[in-house]
């Protein structure tokens, strides 16, 4: 169905030509703007940061940042979202934000640009953008109210979005004759094996800390080995045997991980594996190109990189960030300028090249990328299994988060029955989403 | 009479716009806490948007396991951080509470730690108990000892005693200040009654400190009940919920689930249980006053 969407937007950009060859500079109209804009700090902001002069250069449009921590970003969005005139003209969103923005009605929908032949680039090509997240991070409004559908729009662009990949120490799986882990069976022999074949080196570095970290890490393993948290009728079905096998998956990663690997964030599971304490990461590949900086990584030149191993099915993660225009900026148009030309295919190359994550299927088919990057290949072919519906993008998501994510961090910690554990889970949750008034209609 | 009249209100009249100020100034941002406590409110609506649902967040929170959890830690944190920073703080300030060479340096020293950021102590703490690299336990490996998980068993005794460690100093700074203005008198008088240090410290100085003492505990466990930053760096409230203090669940609930109105009561249980506290130390430390006053007067009758 998203196919249809980008189609028309395809069209509609195409239709744009006839009208916009009457302007001989697109930008010429908003030169001298100045837009404020609100990015995370985060390696891909980072990196785009540094490709904002050229637009400037080009479009004579200035670009001022406000640049915060994610959460921190989230929280000030929150209030600045909700007044009659916004200080921001185009912002950065985590993807959980893109439920509750929708919701409370403060993005704006993007048919309207992409059909105004004045600012809609005929060459932008939305049909190589990156499917799964532009499912996941761009639209809202269709299929369980997240995802594309026949009711569904565009509500914003992936940018510094993220997929799951598997970073694994090519030495020591050579060493012990250990193949790369292709399937779920594979990957935990593999985790476990390694700590007896290599003493004092733990199998995969995980997240596993309390909260959203725990529920991250559940998630990751749940939609390949053929789980989902709600069926289609918003029934939680968390506690069926995909969900209590996922949990298991994780219990085994964790026991066989690296000392303390129970209270691991994200980048002490990545510093974990960097520095040689943990033969295999799974996770987003923002964390990859880490592993290859000789100031950052001890294991340089010894990692290989694979796709996220097959369960029942391939489904690798989908989030991290996309850029969207607040419904209360004060120059929709100019920023819409600025959001379309740096998920172009000549800006996501840019910033790609300058160590942001594509967006765009023909940058990872890049040459040069991937001369300069060599996982880069991997990463674009783990990109056509990402999966849109690892984890429900809905407003309530929050709550519901944190109760897994505190649920399994004591399966972890306090080896609670796993299934006891998940049926608990699933009855809280439905009560949150009965709260939220999901089964009115059943 | 008119006069007299005059000269009662005059000083109410100078007293009035600062205290409508201040009034408005505390009690406004506390009634809209207050207000919204009793409805259904999310961080995109105002307060007016916000659908009235009477006591439906008290209740919730009444029966919600995962609040008396948290309820439960943060008791259980206050109530070791304030005795063990008590203990300590009084004991190093009698320990201290003399003119040696460089006694101002030393004291200089033992109050740095509460100068540090909140969050910078957190990310310290946190490296310090990192399992492989941490400075712990590198030092249980240098001795043969078996390593520690220190935020994942021990999480909350690690918390502790981070706490410990930053503001241990606040107790002592001030028990010092206590000390040091207790009448000289009294302790000259004792020590020519041929009183030990000890008997000294048990029946002279702790008894005349002890109002000071217990504002200081007082306020020390206000503070100890809304710890946020360092124990979010550290643990972010893990594993499990087993070092979720009151404050980091209202943060969370307030960012992450959204859900305002329930913050808000649940920041409203918080209040009442301070404000029970408060109440009753306050009404030790008037006993307590008194049997100072009472000391006092003894003291300067022998003397």
């Amino acid at each position: 169905m998203f196919k249809g969407l980008k189609t028309t937007a395809v069209g509609l950009t195409t239709a744009a030509i006839m009208a916009g060859a009457a302007y001989a500079n697109p930008y010429e109209e908003y030169a001298g703007t100045t837009l404020i804009v609100n990015f995370p700090a985060h390696p891909h902001y980072n990196a785009a940061m540094k490709v904002l002069p050229e637009f400037t250069k080009e479009t004579g449009i200035e670009v001022e940042v406000d640049q915060l921590p994610y959460l921190k970003m989230r929280e000030r969005q929150t209030l600045e979202l909700a007044q009659d005139e916004g200080e921001y003209d185009l912002i950065s969103y985590v993807v959980f934000s893109k439920a509750d923005y929708v919701f409370a009605d403060q993005l704006e929908n993007l048919a309207k640009y992409f059909m105004n032949p004045k600012l809609a680039d005929p060459n932008y090509d939305a049909g190589d953008l990156i499917d799964g997240y532009v499912e996941n991070i761009g639209v809202a409004g269709g299929f369980k109210g997240y995802l594309p559908g026949p009711t569904g729009s565009l509500f914003g662009i992936p940018f510094g979005s993220e997929t799951s990949v598997l970073a694994y120490r090519k030495d020591i799986f050579e060493k012990h004759g250990i193949p790369t882990p292709e399937t779920y069976d594979q990957l935990l022999d593999a985790a476990c094996k390694i700590p007896e074949v290599e003493p004092g080196m733990g199998g995969m570095a995980s997240r596993a800390a309390s909260g959203h970290q725990a529920s991250h890490a559940f998630l990751l393993h749940l939609a390949p080995l053929g789980g989902r948290v709600f069926d289609d009728a918003w029934n939680p079905i968390i506690n069926n045997a995909a969900g209590v096998e996922a949990a298991n998956a994780l219990k085994t990663i964790v026991d066989c991980g690296p000392e303390g690997a129970m209270s691991f964030g994200p980048s002490e599971a990545a510093n974990a594996f960097a520095t040689g304490q943990a033969a295999m990461f799974m996770d987003s590949i923002a964390f990859m190109p880490g592993f290859e900086d000789p100031e950052r990584s001890q294991v340089v030149g010894k990692v290989g990189y694979a796709m996220h191993p097959e369960g029942v099915r391939r489904g690798s993660q989908t989030g991290g960030f996309g850029i969207g225009i607040p419904k209360n900026a004060e120059n929709k148009e100019a920023a819409f300028l600025l959001m379309q030309w740096l998920t172009s295919k000549k800006g996501d190359l840019m910033v790609a090249m300058e160590g942001g994550n594509p967006s765009r299927f023909s940058t990872y088919q890049d040459a040069g990328l991937n001369e300069k990057y060599p996982f880069a290949a991997t990463f674009g072919e783990a990109l056509k299994f990402a999966d849109p519906d690892w984890r429900p993008i809905i407003p309530v998501w929050g709550k519901i988060n944190a109760d897994i994510g505190t649920t399994m961090s004591k399966v972890l910690t306090e080896d609670l029955d796993i299934q006891e554990a998940l049926d608990g889970v699933a009855e809280r949750t439905r009560a949150v989403m009965d709260d939220a008034g999901y089964y009115t209609w059943q | 009479m008119r006069t007299a009249m005059a000269n009662r209100l005059t000083p109410y009249m100078f007293m009035a716009p600062a205290a409508i100020i201040m009034a408005i100034a505390l009690m406004y941002p506390l009634g809209y806490m207050v207000w919204g406590s009793f409805r259904d409110w999310n961080p995109s609506q105002t307060i007016g948007e916000a659908e009235f649902v009477g006591l439906k967040n008290y209740i919730f929170l009444w029966n919600d396991p995962n609040f008396h959890e948290s309820l439960g830690v943060t008791l259980r944190f206050a109530f070791f951080v304030v005795t063990i920073e008590m203990i300590i703080g009084v004991g190093l300030a009698l320990l201290l509470d003399r003119e040696i060479r460089g006694i101002s340096v030393l004291r200089t020293m033992f109050i740095l730690p509460m100068m540090i950021a909140p969050v910078v102590v957190g990310l310290m703490w946190r490296y310090m108990y990192h399992p492989t690299v941490g400075t712990f336990n590198r030092f249980l490996d240098s001795i043969g000892l078996p390593r520690v998980d220190w935020l994942g068993d021990y999480a909350l005794t690690s918390v502790i005693i981070a706490d410990i460690w930053q503001w241990t100093p606040f107790i002592f700074i001030l028990s010092l200040a206590a000390l040091q203005s207790l009448p000289r008198s009294a302790l000259e008088a004792a020590r020519i009654d041929g009183a030990t240090g000890w008997q000294q410290i048990i029946h002279i100085k702790l008894p005349l400190m002890m109002p000071v003492l217990i504002v200081t505990a007082l306020l020390r466990l206000i503070d100890a009940f809304k710890v946020l930053e360092v124990i979010l760096v550290m643990t972010e409230g893990g594993p499990g919920l087993s070092t979720e203090i009151l404050a980091l669940r209202i943060s969370r609930t307030a960012t992450e689930f959204r859900e305002l109105g329930v913050a808000a009561a649940m920041s409203n249980y918080l209040l009442i249980l301070l404000l029970l506290l408060t109440v009753g130390m306050f009404a030790f430390n008037r006993w307590q006053e008194a049997r100072a006053a009472r000391l006092n007067a003894l003291v300067e009758e022998e003397s």
